[in-house]
């Protein structure tokens, strides 16, 4: 029998059929899928012993408590541990895939200079012969480290700035820190014993402060209740998660936070809500009730239950000297449920530095956020572990990645009370990368080690025999023998947390109420909308969002 | 029968027979375990009629798996017989001090987290409800491997249509999301995947 092209055809066609009516479609779809997470360049843990082990995190000053699953000496999972006393065992999204960072594509792998392959040489000839002319500066994104003693130290050897940024968390106890003459670092909130908080747009519930603990303290007593034991007051213009989660959003107009706290503390004074002590705020109900977009009425009563269930605090986002001022006359400075300063706090931190003298060079250590621009003109080191738009900086230089790097982690900014944690490197660097630290090391050696850093701290902690060390099980500083076993209880994932404050005193003195720091809205909006200078999209959703002219401000 | 039916029947059965026959034959290498080990006799003569006799659970609570060459040399000090299996055994394992390179039929991927003391100890399932009658059999079985995703047979199942299991065959995601599921059970992305 002749087989012709159409019975091949025809063939064909019910094979295809038939291969439908079989496993094999799935099944190699399914395996091919699987095939394709195992190729070869896919980095694979080894297989070994799997084992879990207790570290800190350094990807934010929080510092939270990890427990990483190990296999074969490389992390293969990370989740918080419930050791540490804040955090509780929560962890931020990011930190609960951290260890997938280090094989990142933005990873930096090498020196890199203008964007071409250089050397660690080239890199520290060109620094030297950049401090050599000067004037330079070492910017800090995170000071207080061990390593930070070794930035700020070549700064002072050298005649170099130290810059210690501030986060937005650290910025809202400037005010305090100035009017008292004390550090930042030195300050925390108390929320653990506050009944009301009023958040001028302090993003609380979306990572604000260290992760967990103020999500916990909502989750217990305020998620969900209607008249809840932890009454929060979200004042912001837009619903933003934590403005959907509190007690009471009061949506006002962008950039009229200032003016509200003002006539807030004004309806206080007025009313004989709050004793009256300190400046009188210039600002009247009526200009304010133009400005934010709320009634008279409404700020009146918003004063009113404000004070309704005390203590009582105010948080800011970012620096605000009138919304500090708000909480020295609410009597939230200083005592139990507001801002307290930490005792016995055991690390001085070094006050920012400002430089307005232009720069012949400026080194960024790591753990700057990429928002920071250097000044114009200068030759910018840049240390970072991930490429993040470094191509601005002259030079680009790898530092450790995630658990690679040996630091210590004090205080994280908000907390009321002392804490001290060592992030053990459970990870050994490739010969390419360097911290700031150890690349200033190397042209200094007479620099303070990072290592002998953090001992001398773990002994100014065991010499002051307070706290307790929080790992499996608590211990208290009494119950070490030494201090090489109490460095050793915190190289192994322990946190030190040292004992609640006693009530000391915050003598914060302020002649006369702060102006605005600049943050307000134009006041010319409406003018700005007449004119169409927006692009279409944008007008339309400038209209549509809480940035439009309120019915109030029309009237008026 | 018409000629076209005819030509469309033979590739539709060829597709067939390949597909439910050849295919599984093909897809799954076979290798041996380096030892023939009968669960049953061994269960019968240690006296360890329980599996945590040989696959205890530590003091710390973690499962300790596949017992250590110190578990067999307990008894295996000296050949038990003749066989060449107990000769390699011996010869190549034990005097040596080289781990057993067993081939273990439900190793999961190095992604997932399994814990057997929350499976056993907490929610009180046994042994054979995901394990099956191996530690009950002297079935000298085939370690099958999967050519393409280089995983156990095991873990499909050895139905190769995942129809009419038993309840212990496979353990792919979504066999543990279904125990779960009945079990109400949930433990998120993050619960096996840590």
């Amino acid at each position: 029998m002749k087989v012709s092209r159409r019975d091949l055809l025809l063939g064909t066609a019910g094979l295809t059929a038939g291969i439908f009516f079989t496993p094999v479609p799935w099944k190699v779809l399914d395996d091919v899928s699987i095939w394709t997470q195992n190729w070869a360049w896919i980095p694979q843990p080894p297989r070994g012993p799997v084992t879990t082990k207790l570290a800190a995190c350094t990807l934010c000053p929080s510092g939270c408590s990890l427990r990483v699953r190990m296999a074969g000496g490389f992390p293969v999972g990370v989740s918080g541990s419930p050791a540490h006393p804040l955090t509780k065992g929560a962890l931020c999204p990011l930190g609960f895939a951290a260890h997938q960072l280090n094989w990142h594509p933005a990873r930096l792998q090498e020196v890199r200079h203008q964007g071409r392959a250089a050397s660690w040489e080239e890199a520290r000839s060109a620094f030297e012969k950049a401090c050599a002319e000067g004037p330079i500066a070492i910017v800090d994104g995170r000071s207080g480290r061990a390593a930070s003693i070794v930035l700020q130290s070549f700064a002072a050897k050298h005649k170099a700035s130290y810059d210690a940024l501030r986060n937005a968390e650290e910025k809202s106890l400037a005010p305090y820190a100035k009017w008292a003459n004390v550090s930042v670092s030195s300050l925390g909130y108390d929320l653990e014993n506050v009944r009301t908080i009023v958040s001028f747009g302090a993003p609380l519930l979306d990572g604000w402060g260290v992760p967990g603990r103020f999500t916990h303290l909502w989750a217990e007593r305020a998620a969900g209740e209607s008249d809840p034991q932890l009454r929060l007051i979200q004042i912001e213009p837009k619903l933003s998660r934590t403005a959907s989660g509190a007690w009471r959003w009061i949506p006002i107009c962008q950039g009229s936070e200032e003016l509200l706290a003002a006539s807030l503390a004004s309806v206080l004074i007025e009313e004989h809500l709050v004793p009256a002590q300190g400046p009188v705020p210039p600002a009247s109900v009526t200009d304010a009730a133009s400005q934010t977009g709320l009634t008279p009425a409404a700020i009146r009563e918003l004063a009113r239950a404000i004070v309704d269930r005390k203590p009582v605090l105010c948080i800011s986002d970012g620096e605000s000297p009138a919304i500090a001022a708000l909480n020295l006359l609410l009597g939230a400075v200083g005592t139990p449920g507001g801002i307290l300063p930490k005792s016995g706090h055991p690390l001085p931190m070094p006050p920012a530095s400002a430089n307005d003298k232009p720069l012949r060079a400026v080194l960024i250590d790591s753990t700057v956020p990429w928002e920071y621009v250097a000044p114009e003109g200068a030759e910018a080191f840049r240390f970072a572990a991930w490429d993040g738009g470094g191509s601005r900086a002259e030079w680009l230089l790898p530092a450790p990645g995630f658990l690679e790097e040996l630091s210590d982690l004090p205080s994280p900014p908000t907390c009321a009370v002392a804490t001290y944690a060592v992030a053990p490197n459970l990870l050994s660097t490739s010969a390419q990368t360097k911290t700031a630290a150890e690349f200033l090391l190397q042209i200094d050696p007479t620099l303070p080690a990072i290592d002998q850093t953090i001992r001398a701290r773990c002994e100014e902690i065991f010499r002051a025999r307070r706290g307790t060390v929080h790992a499996a099980k608590p211990a208290s500083i009494a119950s070490f023998e030494s201090a090489a076993k109490l460095e050793q209880a915190l190289r192994d994932g322990g946190v030190w947390l040292d004992d609640p404050p006693a009530h000391s005193p915050l003598k914060c003195s302020l002649r006369e109420w702060p102006g605005n720091s600049g943050n307000r809205a134009p006041a010319n909006w409406a003018t700005t909308w007449a004119q169409p200078v927006l692009p279409p999209l944008a007008a339309k959703l400038y209209q549509e969002s809480s940035l439009r002219e309120t019915p109030q401000r029309s009237q008026s | 029968m018409n000629r076209h039916v005819l030509a469309f029947a033979i590739g539709l059965v060829f597709a067939l027979v390949a597909g439910w026959v050849v295919f599984p034959r093909v897809l799954y290498s076979h290798q041996q375990q380096p030892v023939d080990f009968p669960h049953k006799t061994h269960a019968a003569k240690s006296g360890n009629a329980d599996c945590d006799g040989c696959h205890p659970f530590n003091s710390d609570g973690s499962f300790a798996g596949i017992p250590k060459n110190d578990t067999c040399a307990a008894c295996h000090t000296d050949k038990l017989g003749t066989s060449p299996a107990e000769a390699k055994l011996v010869d190549d394992y034990l005097k040596t001090g080289t781990t057993t390179p067993w081939l273990v039929y439900s190793r999961q991927p190095a992604n997932v987290w399994f814990s057997h003391a929350v499976h056993v100890k907490r929610a009180g399932l046994a042994c054979a409800d995901c394990h099956g009658a191996l530690g009950t059999s002297d079935e000298k079985r085939l370690y099958e491997q999967d050519r393409i995703s280089g995983y156990s047979r095991d873990i499909w199942g050895h139905s190769i249509s995942r129809l009419r299991r038993a309840p212990h065959d496979g353990r792919t995601m979504s066999d543990c999301e279904d125990c779960h599921h009945k079990r109400h059970i949930e433990v998120g992305c993050f619960g096996c995947h840590q």
